[in-house]
Order: C-alpha cells, then sequence, then structure tokens
C-alpha cells in the first residue's frame, strides 16, 4: 500500500494533475494504429549499423580491455621489481666462490696462552 | 487530510485474454517465439501505449518517445528467444524499452548538450493553452535530475511501484524511494506560490 501514490494535499494533487497534463499519451485510435504500424516495419527493416553507434557499442569493452591490461601491466612491473630485489638480496646472501683468505694469528706462548686453554675448556 | 489513489498497472494484472478467440498473451508469446510475427504484432498492439508512457517518462520528448518504443519493441523481438514465457511479458518489454529510453538520453546529451535545457518536458501538443501551473510545472522540472523526474512521473502519473521502477531503471528500490521523496520535495519548494494560490 505504501507503494500506491499518496496525496496528501490539494496542492501535491494540483502538482500531479499537472504532471499528467504534461505527460499525457496522445488521445486517438488513428495515432496508436500509426505507431504499431512503424514499430512491426522496423522489424522488417534490415539492420543499419550507423558507425558512431558501432564505436559507441565498442566503447564499453575497449574501455575494459585498456583496464585490464593496465592492471596487467602494473601486476606484472611489481611482480618484475619484487624478484629483481629477491635476487640481489639473495646474491648477498649467498658465499661467494671466490677464495677465503683467514688470518692466522701466530700462537702465544707464554703464561697467558696457558690461562687461555683454561678458559676455553668447558666447565663440568 | 490525506487521500490516497491506488493506480494498477497494466501488467501487473492476470495474462489478458483475447476476447475474440480466446487466447492468451503467454499463448501470443509462444507463438511469436517460434515466428509467428502477427503473434508479435498482437503483443505490440496490447503493449505498445504502457511502453510509450514508460519511454515518456523517461526521455525528454514526445519524439524521442517514440524513437525508444520502437528500438524497444525492436530489441525485444530479437531477444525473444531468451525471454521464458512463465514470466509477465510486460515487466520484460518495460526493462527494454526503459533501456532503450535511457540510451536515447544518454546518445542525446552527448549530441545536442547545448539544446537540453530548452526541450525539457515539453509537452508534444497543445502548446497554446499553457496555463500557469503548467509553465511553472515544465520549468520546476528542469530543476529535477533526470532520474528523479523519471521516477516521479513513473510512479505518480504511470502508477508503477518503486520495485518496478527500480527494475526499470536499474536501480536499487530504495533509491528509486529517495528519489521520489526529493523529486516531490523540490516540487513542492518550487512551486509553493502556485500550490499556496489553490
Amino acid at each position: 500500500m505504501s507503494d500506491h501514490l499518496k496525496l496528501h494535499d490539494e496542492g501535491d494533487e494540483q502538482i500531479t494533475n499537472g504532471l499528467r497534463q504534461l505527460y499525457a499519451a496522445p488521445s486517438g485510435d488513428a495515432y496508436w494504429r500509426d505507431l504499431e504500424a512503424r514499430i512491426l516495419s522496423r522489424l522488417t527493416e534490415p539492420e543499419v549499423i550507423a558507425w558512431w553507434d558501432e564505436l559507441d557499442r565498442w566503447v564499453r569493452p575497449a574501455l575494459v580491455a585498456a583496464a585490464i591490461l593496465l592492471f596487467a601491466t602494473g601486476v606484472a612491473m611489481i611482480r618484475s621489481y619484487q624478484a629483481e630485489r629477491e635476487s640481489a638480496y639473495e646474491a648477498m646472501l649467498t658465499p661467494t666462490s671466490l677464495p677465503v683468505e683467514t688470518a692466522v694469528r701466530p700462537m702465544r706462548h707464554g703464561p697467558d696462552a696457558a690461562f687461555r686453554f683454561l678458559m676455553s675448556k668447558p666447565r663440568q | 487530510m490525506a487521500t490516497a489513489i491506488s493506480f494498477q498497472p497494466q501488467w501487473t494484472l492476470p495474462m489478458p485474454k483475447d476476447a475474440a478467440n480466446g487466447v492468451s498473451e503467454r499463448d501470443h508469446v509462444i507463438a511469436a517465439q517460434k515466428g509467428s510475427e502477427p503473434a508479435f504484432a498482437e503483443l505490440v498492439r496490447l503493449h505498445h501505449r504502457r511502453a510509450y508512457a514508460v519511454a515518456r517518462a523517461i526521455v525528454l520528448s514526445h519524439e524521442d518517445a517514440e524513437d525508444a518504443v520502437q528500438d524497444g519493441f525492436l530489441h525485444a523481438f530479437r531477444a525473444l528467444d531468451r525471454f521464458h514465457s512463465d514470466q509477465p511479458f510486460g515487466a520484460w518489454l518495460n526493462r527494454i524499452v526503459a533501456n532503450a529510453a535511457l540510451d536515447l538520453v544518454r546518445r542525446r546529451k552527448v549530441r545536442d548538450a547545448d539544446e537540453l535545457p530548452e526541450t525539457v518536458a515539453m509537452p508534444f501538443r497543445d502548446p497554446g493553452e499553457a496555463d500557469e501551473l503548467r509553465t511553472k510545472l515544465t520549468k520546476a522540472l528542469t530543476h529535477l535530475s533526470d532520474r528523479q523526474r523519471s521516477v516521479i512521473v513513473l510512479h505518480d502519473v504511470e502508477g508503477f511501484t518503486h520495485g518496478e521502477i527500480g527494475s526499470m531503471l536499474g536501480i536499487p528500490e530504495g533509491t528509486a524511494r529517495s528519489d521520489l521523496h526529493h523529486a516531490r520535495a523540490a516540487l513542492r519548494r518550487l512551486l509553493k506560490d502556485v500550490r499556496s494560490n489553490s
């Protein structure tokens, strides 16, 4: 019931009546017979597509395709940047095959050496 | 005092029967789907007035409404095999006609951007008998958005429900309800002096 037209006062009714007059459909059966005939004749006409209609029809799919392409390009760029970063990071962590020179300190003898030997022994 | 007037849209009634030979609308639809042109012609005869009303509420002129009705029937004819004959044909057709009308409005906006404000809601006949209300109403309607204008005409003039309007215009029912509220409020405000004289 809430969907039905509710006229709150005479002013609203006046506006609604004004709208009805303004949007009144043509009266007279001749007009409707003519429109019916025009509709039916359109059905039998061969389809002629104007170039701008054809263009209009392709605008939306083209925009969607462009957006998908842009998105795919963006994703590919991000992925390639990430892969580059990862490989650079891994390269830093991977030990190189170059020979590593270890510094060998000469063994020191004397009271210090004995003390170090004792300190390095794990406690029981 | 509040008065309630209810409109029963033609196509929410049970499937109309052809009084002359007892053929129902569904029979016409099925026959048309099988390629019968006379059956489709019968569907055109049954629905073209309502289709015109739907289109007229959306477009800006009588001529555009005629074009939208013809486009709508043409699209419906081509898409007839996709229509389920157990559904109301009128509701399906009205959606197609509304889409054709909306499409026409979009194309007109692109092509005739400068001419539009002058042609908004112009009556197609009787230009000489324009009274004060009609003139002011025509002017007031130009202050509404296209969608608000369509919603108020489809609801208050043609008697469609919010749900039906939403379905035709491709908007949620709540949006149709809100558009109607705002359109009425705007017209009340713009036509305050006319209303106070009544």
